[in-house]
């Protein structure tokens, strides 16, 4: 580098810091937002964004819990909200100055995690259930299916002891969020069981395998297995008729925020109907606001993979926070069920 | 102070602020107690007591054995590799230069290449089936084999270039005398050759053991996360069993194991021969 260029670079670095607009600090999931959804509530507000990602709620809460993470708003899924609000991570929400909220599904509006939405503002949701080829005869329909040793070799399930314990437990008509010792052993023996036929315990990663075929069916999360249906037309998804779990990722507001007045405008403008649904075009997710899915092509909204329809979508639970010793059971089982 | 001695601040300062500093860190996570997310006291020896469960014992034997398995394998390629290396009358350099190429790409991108490869609609599967000498796929990934192969992949370079420093600088006139005293190639390579490379082996079987051992990556991408060795464990504790005080008390306990052995080994190693 010359010195030209040295000079150059540093009066531009300079210039970075004084920038005098405001800036907000915003940590979402990867792939979560349109290209164009942050510069232009940048232009629209004159304030600089700070965007970044991160790939699962612990990531994300490793850094909050400090309290001084340098983040402002954060995308909790809906089950973390509680301890996060107990350990004094969240600030609440102040409904005046999110005029937009009264776009959300009515079905979000008092959700059982955050009845009086003091905590976080539903965002995307999804659920797990099972994508298939659709050269399997019959279809697999039920959680129980995925024990067929006619699968033997071409079947997965997700690398996530909440999902995996899940699956067992609704196969033996428990809850999804049990936490009876017994129950979580009875779930456990149903692991094992089924190990023999896995060929792996893995997440995102299986769509590839999916698409060429190499897998028949798999436990995966609606919006992964949505994109690999979308690049190959012999797969197709079903919720369980034992039940499933659905998860809601919520924008939260933290407590350190020292903008929170800028902070609740990104969130308003993030539930303006027409940039909500541009984001779910660019993601292919599914979105908790009523109106902007109003706004989506027909062929979008009657995707019923990302949106089920109501009496499969009575069928889902959403999982509850789960309390320490029972967290720590489920790990030791899961280490178990590994280990086997 | 003297100035040579203060040659030595930049590296007392890295290792003080880079090794010494986190590794207070982890110690101490490792006695404090579990919160939602992170540590907060009383102080405890609870995790510690947590690990002679059986089960964990179990997961640090399996990773014991795959270690020392993927660091034999290492030693079995990389001792001709490096011979070869090291006897080669021309292109010394560009085979040099090969061994460390994979270091290029990311190590991660590269175990996501074996995926490629191995998996049934992959190129060793798909090149087998079309020459007709299987029928079906064969299960290559997502087993213990899968894993050992990443490992030996991913550490073979760390084998190869001790071994060849040290037969490198092997003095060619005492291979020769061994000869002129009538021993076979064979002979001399195994009463020669590999004790005066002995240091190299060494050398190697450190640098491929130790990160075998903790190796979270390889087992999780290539074994299907079928089997947990102890580096898995360390992971989950840290993300989704956010069961920090343990997860810190298992590193602390490997770092430990590896120590004492390690001084065993180089105590008998420095041993004169008898």
């Amino acid at each position: 580098m010359n010195r030209r260029y040295f000079i150059l670079g540093a009066a531009g670095l300079t210039a970075c810091v004084r920038d005098p607009r405001p800036r907000l600090n915003v940590y979402n999931w990867s792939s979560y937002i349109a290209p164009e959804t942050v510069p232009a509530f940048e232009r629209e507000c004159g304030v600089r964004v700070r965007y970044a990602t991160y790939e699962s709620n612990e990531e994300m809460l490793a850094k909050v819990v400090t309290g001084n993470s340098g983040w402002d708003i954060v995308f909790p899924t809906h089950n973390r909200l509680a301890p996060m609000r107990a350990n004094g991570l969240i600030a609440p929400l102040q409904h005046g100055l999110l005029p937009n909220l009264n776009h959300l599904d009515p079905r979000f509006r008092a959700p059982s995690w955050d009845p009086a939405l003091s905590n976080g503002v539903p965002y995307m949701w999804n659920g797990t259930g099972i994508v298939y080829n659709r050269s399997l005869s019959p279809p697999p329909a039920r959680w129980a299916d995925l024990w067929s040793p006619a699968l033997k070799g071409r079947l997965t399930m997700l690398d996530d002891p909440e999902d995996m314990l899940g699956a067992c437990l609704k196969k033996l008509s428990l809850g999804f969020s049990a936490t009876a010792p017994a129950d979580l052993r009875r779930a456990e023996r149903e692991a094992i069981a089924q190990k023999p036929l896995l060929r792996a315990y893995i997440n995102a990663e299986v769509r590839d395998q999916l698409v060429a075929g190499d897998v028949l069916a798999a436990q995966l999360w609606s919006t992964t297995a949505q994109q690999a249906i979308d690049s190959a037309p012999q797969l197709a998804f079903v919720y369980p008729a034992e039940g499933f779990p659905f998860y809601c990722d919520c924008a939260v507001i933290l407590r350190e925020s020292r903008r929170v007045e800028l902070a609740h405008r990104f969130l308003d403008y993030l539930l303006r109907p027409a940039v909500s649904a541009q984001i779910v075009t660019a993601t292919r997710t599914a979105t908790a606001n009523a109106a902007a899915v109003a706004l989506l092509p027909d062929a979008v909204r009657r995707t019923e993979t990302l949106y089920p329809p109501p009496e499969v979508f009575a069928r889902g639970e959403w999982p509850q926070t789960l309390d320490p010793a029972t967290q720590r059971l489920r790990d030791r089982i899961w280490t178990e069920i590994k280990s086997a | 102070m003297k100035l040579r001695t203060s040659f030595l601040l930049p590296a007392w300062l890295w290792l003080a602020l880079l090794f010494l500093a986190p590794f207070a860190i982890v110690l101490a996570y490792s006695f404090l107690t579990r919160v939602y997310v992170g540590v907060a006291p009383p102080w405890t020896a609870e995790s510690y007591q947590r690990l002679f469960d059986p089960l964990y014992l179990v997961i640090l034997a399996r990773s014991f054995a795959i270690a020392l398995a993927a660091t034999a394998l290492c030693l079995v390629f990389a001792f001709p590799a490096a011979l070869f290396i090291s006897r080669a009358a021309r292109f010394k350099t560009l085979y040099l230069q090969l061994v460390m190429l994979p270091f290029w790409t990311s190590f991660l991108v590269r175990t996501y290449a074996w995926i490629f490869l191995l998996r049934d609609t992959g190129l060793v599967n798909t090149v087998l089936q079309a020459l007709g000498l299987i029928h079906a796929p064969l299960p290559l990934l997502y087993n213990d084999g899968a894993v050992l192969l990443g490992l030996v992949y991913g550490y073979l370079p760390f084998m190869v270039l001790p071994i060849y420093a040290t037969l490198e600088r092997l003095d060619p006139s005492l291979v020769e005398a061994a000869a002129d005293l009538g021993a076979r190639p064979l002979a001399t390579l195994f009463r020669v050759v590999v004790p005066l490379a002995r240091p190299g082996i060494v050398a190697g079987s450190i640098l491929v053991f130790i990160p075998c051992l903790g190796a979270y990556l390889t087992p999780d991408l290539l074994g299907g996360g079928r089997t947990v060795l102890v580096g898995n464990l360390v992971q989950n504790q840290f993300t989704t069993a956010r069961d920090w005080p343990f997860g810190a008390a298992v590193s602390i306990a490997l770092m430990l194991i590896v120590t004492l052995l390690l001084i065993a080994f180089l105590r008998r190693e420095s041993e004169p021969l008898a």
